[in-house]
């Protein structure tokens, strides 16, 4: 029963530390959008450009605002100790991953299936692909946050330089980008075989990232 | 009860103790000094398992800890130099993230009691990061109590608090070991309490 209670401790001190720190979510929506804006008055009002790259974009900027929450994964818990409190309390360090990972994904990605339509709009997407966005984004989202927690993790290791988790992340979203593009691009027969290697790739991040975090964060602490 | 056989520290091929044995038993306070860099908070992290020694075990009621690990963080508090709450909630939301992480059964009563003793009554809904240092140590060392734990594990439990305050732990202490706890706290200032168990790990450096 201790474990249940530790669990939803943890949950409603994110939620808390989330909604204080609301101005941050907000942040990241805004470079969002900012960067679609962008992108439309670079290439201009060329219909058939959007309805050919479009998508891309999209996840493009889903990426890169994915970099900017690299930092709230486990910078703050580690540097003040808070991360051993937990793990005292009797949560591993795989279930405090774990528990970060739903968080995170709860309260930073769930925001983006309001704003992708809007960015849709802008881009002059198709409804009907507009779908495909939100069901790609759907299964393409708690992998994109899983990497983030590889890379939060191992950024804990270097304190000098944070850009390589970035780094991390780039490399390691090309797959998640290949196909989740590619659900919208190709023919309608292929849709289905895209989607179940995108939710192949999700199971298997879900799979390694408690444990690859895990070992990342006992590391750091040793090396504190 | 603690028991510590035969520890030693290897960091980058420096010995930074060797060989150290001692327990705790219940009623007992063991006292870590030594100058800087003299080891103590790494001994602190190696009985909190955050470090592994490179030779010897830490026992705690006969079994090893490595193996039995949640057994025996469910007997232990431990406070680090650093200050675990988190600076953008309050006071209140702290505590009771704490409570909640350790099931402790202490009620509101008494959490208000505490913060009164503490002077941090007024400002329990207020973010802990308004708060000065002292302020944020006081609240840190709240969580011995509010965890109800057997074993107590600081690292500098006195630094950055005034007079009052001092006594003001001294006493808990005192009373912690009186109700049979044990405590294991490192510290250049010696603790004004009687017997207490020191060890200088000066003594235990290979040179």
């Amino acid at each position: 029963m201790q474990i249940i209670n530790a669990i939803f401790a943890l949950f409603y001190r994110e939620y808390k530390i989330t909604f204080r720190n609301f101005s941050d979510i907000l942040a990241i929506l805004l470079f969002f959008i900012l960067g679609i804006l962008i992108f439309v008055f670079s290439i201009g009002s060329n219909n058939e450009i959007f309805n050919q790259i479009g998508i891309g974009v999209i996840w493009t900027l889903l990426l890169l605002s994915n970099n900017l929450s690299l930092k709230k994964f486990y910078h703050d818990d580690f540097n003040d100790g808070s991360i051993i409190v937990m793990h005292m309390g009797g949560l591993s360090y795989e279930l405090i991953v774990l528990i970060k990972i739903i968080t995170t994904w709860i309260f930073v990605q769930c925001p983006f299936f309001l704003i992708i339509p809007i960015a849709a709009i802008l881009l002059d997407i198709q409804i009907n692909n507009i779908i495909y966005i939100l069901v790609s984004f759907l299964i393409g989202s708690p992998i994109l946050t899983s990497i983030a927690s590889i890379a939060g993790s191992m950024n804990l290791l270097n304190n000098r330089n944070f850009t390589i988790g970035s780094l991390i992340i780039m490399v390691l979203s090309i797959p998640v980008i290949i196909f989740s593009v590619g659900i919208v691009n190709e023919a309608a027969d292929l849709i289905k075989a895209q989607l179940n290697i995108l939710l192949g790739i999700l199971l298997l991040f879900l799979a390694i990232t408690p444990w690859v975090s895990a070992v990342c964060i006992k590391l750091a602490l040793q090396n504190k | 009860m603690l028991l510590v056989n035969n520890l030693s520290f290897k960091r980058n091929n420096n010995i930074i103790f060797h060989n150290i044995s001692f327990s705790v038993g219940s009623k007992k306070i063991i006292h870590l000094t030594g100058k800087n860099g003299s080891g103590k908070t790494t001994l602190i992290k190696l009985l909190a398992q955050i470090l592994l020694p490179s030779q010897g075990d830490i026992f705690w009621n006969g079994k090893k800890i490595k193996k039995n690990i949640f057994d025996f963080y469910k007997n232990t508090s431990l406070i680090m130099d650093t200050h675990s709450a988190n600076l953008n909630l309050t006071i209140g939301e702290n505590i009771f993230f704490w409570k909640k992480l350790s099931s402790s059964s202490i009620n509101i009563k008494e959490t208000n009691a505490i913060l009164e003793l503490l002077l941090l009554k007024q400002y329990i809904n207020t973010p802990v990061g308004y708060l000065s240092r002292g302020e944020i140590k006081k609240l840190e060392l709240s969580r011995l109590i509010l965890e109800q734990k057997k074993l107590w594990v600081l690292d500098e439990p006195y630094s950055g608090l005034d007079e009052s305050t001092i006594k003001l732990v001294n006493e808990t202490f005192i009373n912690h070991i009186d109700n049979s706890g044990m405590i294991v706290l490192s510290s250049h200032y010696l603790p004004q309490i009687n017997n207490f168990e020191s060890i200088n790990l000066e003594n235990y450096a290979d040179y």
